[in-house]
C-alpha cells in the first residue's frame, strides 16, 4: 500500500519529462515553420539597407553597415518619384474608404434596425450580399468601359469610384450586424425625447457603432491599399499609378537593382505592418467578423 | 460567402415583427437604404448585367468608339475550341481542389495547437497572420526571388546541403511552376484560414470539453469527438472561401509567373486579364464570355462542396 503514492510519483515524474520534450520538440517544429512565414520579410528588410554592390556579392548576408540612402532615393529622387505612388496610394484609398463608409454606415444603419424593417426589405438585402460571391472578373471589363465613356480612365477617381463598390457589400453586412445589435430602448429614448430619425442616427447611434466603423476602416484600407487587378486596368498612366502597380513595374525597370527594388517593396508594406503591430487585434478580429458572423 | 449563409444573414436581420408604433417613417428608410443601393446598382449590378450582355457580342474599339456586334452564342463555343482556356481552367481546377484542402488541414492543425495554448501561441497568432496583410504584388516579387535559379534562398539552401540536383529553374519549367504558385498562394493566405478556424474553437463553449475530460476521453478524443464536429461549420465556410479565393486568385500569379512559360501556370484569371487587356486582341466580348463560364462554374463548384459536406455531416 506505502508503494503505491511514490509509483504515481514517478509516473507523474516521467510523463512531466516527456511532456517537456514533446513540448519542445513541438516547439522547435513550429519555430521553423515560423521562420519560413517571416523569412521573407526579414529577408526583405536586410536587402533593403544594403548596396546592391553587397548584395550581388552575398545575397544573404548581414549588412556590415546599415544604410538608409536607399530610403532617401526611394522618396527624394526625381526620376523615381516613388512619393507620387504614395500619394496616389493614400489618396485613393482615403477617399475610397471614406465613401464606403458614409454609404455603408446609412445603408447599415437602415438595414440592421427593426423600426426600419419593411417588407422586401431582406430580399434588397440579400441581392447586396450577393456581390460577396461576385469576382472581380466578372465586373471589371463592363466596370473599364463605363469609366471610358465617362473619361475618367487614368485618374485616381475612377479608382476611388469603384473601390467603394467593391468594399461597400462586406462594409454594410459588417455595420447592419452591429447595429442590429444594440438595445432599442436607447432608440425609443431619443424618440421620446423627440429626436428624428436623422439626429438619432448621427448623434446617437453612429457614436456607439465607433468599434465597427474603425473595423470597416481598418480591414477596407488594406484591401484598397492594395489591389493590383483594378489598378492595372484602369490606370496606364505612370503618374497616376497606385503602389502595387507602380512596383510591379518598378522592379521591371530596376530589374538588377535588388536594393532599390526591395527597399520600394519594404516601403510599400511598412505603412500596413506598422498598423497591424499596434493593432494586431482589431484587424485579427476585424477580418474574421465579415466572414463568421453569417 | 456562400448562399446559403447570405440568404441566412438577410432573414435574421429582416424580423417578421408587427410594428404598430407610429407610421413607417419611409423617408428616414429611404435616406438611409437607397444612396447604398442606388451605388450598387451602378458600380456592380449594371456591370454584371453587362458582362453578360457583352458575353453575346464583339466588342471591338473602332474609331475611339467601341462598336458592338451581336453574335450569339459565337464566343462560347469558341471557348470549346481554345486550348489555352482548357489549360488555365485545369490550372485553376487543379489549384481550387488541391489548395483548399491543404489550407485546410493545416488551419485546423494551427489552430488545434494555439487554442491549447502551446507555448509562444500569441506570437504565432500574429506572426501567421502577416502574409496576409501583404499585398500579392510583393509577394509575388519576393518569391520570384526566392525561388531565382541561380542566387534563390531555396536553391542556395539545396546547394549548401549537396542537393544540387534538386536546384531546379522552379519557375521556368513546365511542370512546377503552377505549384509554386499553389504554394505561394498558400503562404499568403493560409493564416486567414487559420484565423477563422481559431475563431471558430473559441465560438465552441468550453464546458463541453470539460465535460469530455471528466467522462475520461484523453486530449485527443476529445478533439476528435468534441471539438472537430463542432468546428465543422467553420470548416465548411473556410473552405468555400478558400475556394473563391483561389478560383478568382490573380496578383500572385499575374506577378510571379505571369502564366508562363508559355501558358503552363496560366489560370482563368490572369487569361481573361490578358484577352480583355493585355493582347491587343480589342475585342472585350470574348473575356466576358469567359467571365460568365467561370462563374457559373464557381458557383456549381461552392454548391458542391456546400452539398457534399453536408451530406457527409449527415450520413
Amino acid at each position: 500500500m506505502s508503494s503505491t503514492p511514490t509509483v504515481l510519483k514517478r509516473e507523474f515524474r516521467f510523463s512531466v519529462w516527456s511532456r517537456t520534450i514533446r513540448i519542445s520538440l513541438l516547439t522547435v517544429v513550429l519555430l521553423i515553420f515560423t521562420l519560413m512565414v517571416i523569412v521573407p520579410f526579414i529577408w526583405m528588410i536586410l536587402m533593403s539597407v544594403r548596396t546592391s554592390g553587397e548584395i550581388l556579392v552575398d545575397p544573404y548576408g548581414l549588412p556590415k553597415v546599415i544604410r538608409w540612402q536607399n530610403y532617401y532615393k526611394l522618396f527624394f529622387d526625381p526620376q523615381i518619384r516613388f512619393y507620387q505612388y504614395f500619394i496616389n496610394s493614400i489618396f485613393v484609398t482615403f477617399f475610397a474608404v471614406l465613401l464606403c463608409i458614409a454609404l455603408s454606415t446609412l445603408a447599415g444603419y437602415g438595414f440592421g434596425r427593426k423600426r426600419y424593417n419593411f417588407k422586401y426589405r431582406g430580399w434588397i438585402f440579400a441581392v447586396l450580399l450577393f456581390a460577396l460571391m461576385l469576382p472581380h472578373q466578372i465586373l471589371y471589363i463592363p466596370q473599364f468601359t463605363m469609366m471610358a465613356h465617362y473619361g475618367l480612365i487614368n485618374t485616381r477617381w475612377s479608382l476611388v469610384l469603384l473601390y467603394a463598390a467593391l468594399g461597400l457589400p462586406v462594409s454594410t453586412y459588417l455595420m447592419s450586424t452591429y447595429f442590429s445589435q444594440l438595445p432599442s430602448e436607447i432608440e425609443d429614448a431619443a424618440l421620446i425625447d423627440g429626436c428624428s430619425d436623422l439626429s438619432m442616427f448621427w448623434n446617437v447611434m453612429l457614436p456607439l457603432a465607433r468599434p465597427a466603423v474603425a473595423t470597416v476602416i481598418l480591414t477596407n484600407s488594406l484591401g484598397f491599399w492594395n489591389e493590383l487587378l483594378l489598378s492595372l486596368t484602369m490606370v496606364t498612366k505612370p503618374e497616376m499609378r497606385t503602389l502595387p502597380s507602380a512596383m510591379m513595374m518598378f522592379v521591371g525597370e530596376h530589374g538588377s537593382d535588388y536594393a532599390m527594388a526591395a527597399t520600394s517593396l519594404v516601403a510599400a508594406m511598412l505603412p500596413i505592418l506598422i498598423l497591424y503591430l499596434l493593432l494586431s487585434d482589431k484587424f485579427i478580429e476585424g477580418m474574421t467578423a465579415g466572414a463568421l458572423k453569417g | 460567402m456562400a448562399i446559403k449563409t447570405i440568404v441566412r444573414a438577410s432573414k435574421r436581420s429582416a424580423p417578421v415583427t408587427g410594428q404598430r408604433v407610429g407610421r413607417k417613417p419611409w423617408g428616414a428608410i429611404f435616406i438611409f437604404i437607397a444612396p447604398a443601393m442606388i451605388y450598387y446598382t451602378i458600380f456592380v449590378l449594371y456591370p454584371l448585367a453587362a458582362t453578360f450582355y457583352y458575353s453575346l457580342h464583339k466588342i471591338a474599339p473602332l474609331g475611339g468608339k467601341l462598336v458592338t456586334t451581336f453574335v450569339g452564342l459565337q464566343n462560347f463555343t469558341e471557348i470549346f475550341k481554345d486550348e489555352i482556356f482548357f489549360r488555365a481552367a485545369g490550372n485553376t481546377l487543379l489549384w481550387g481542389g488541391v489548395g483548399p484542402a491543404v489550407e485546410m488541414v493545416v488551419a485546423i492543425a494551427l489552430a488545434m495547437l494555439v487554442y491549447f495554448h502551446v507555448p509562444l501561441h500569441r506570437f504565432y497568432r500574429v506572426a501567421w497572420f502577416t502574409p496576409i496583410l501583404v499585398s500579392g504584388v510583393i509577394v509575388g516579387l519576393v518569391f520570384r526571388w526566392i525561388f531565382n535559379f541561380d542566387w534563390g534562398i531555396v536553391n542556395a539552401g539545396l546547394r549548401a546541403i549537396g542537393l544540387d540536383q534538386f536546384a531546379l529553374n522552379w519557375l521556368g519549367r513546365r511542370d512546377t511552376p503552377i505549384w509554386i504558385v499553389i504554394f505561394v498562394h498558400f503562404w499568403s493566405t493560409f493564416g486567414y484560414s487559420f484565423v477563422l478556424m481559431l475563431a471558430g474553437l473559441s465560438a465552441i463553449p468550453g464546458e463541453l470539453l470539460e465535460a469530455a475530460y471528466i467522462d475520461g476521453a484523453s486530449k485527443l478524443q476529445a478533439i476528435w469527438s468534441v471539438l472537430l464536429p463542432l468546428l465543422k461549420p467553420t470548416a465548411v465556410t473556410v473552405l468555400i472561401l478558400s475556394f473563391m479565393g483561389k478560383m478568382h486568385a490573380f496578383h500572385v500569379v499575374w506577378v510571379l509567373t505571369n502564366g508562363g512559360p508559355i501558358h503552363f501556370s496560366e489560370t482563368v484569371a490572369t487569361y481573361v486579364q490578358k484577352r480583355a487587356f493585355g493582347w491587343n486582341t480589342f475585342d472585350l466580348g470574348y473575356p466576358s464570355a469567359i467571365s460568365v463560364v467561370w462563374f457559373g462554374l464557381t458557383v456549381i463548384g461552392v454548391g458542391l462542396i456546400s452539398r457534399w459536406l453536408k451530406a457527409r455531416a449527415e450520413g
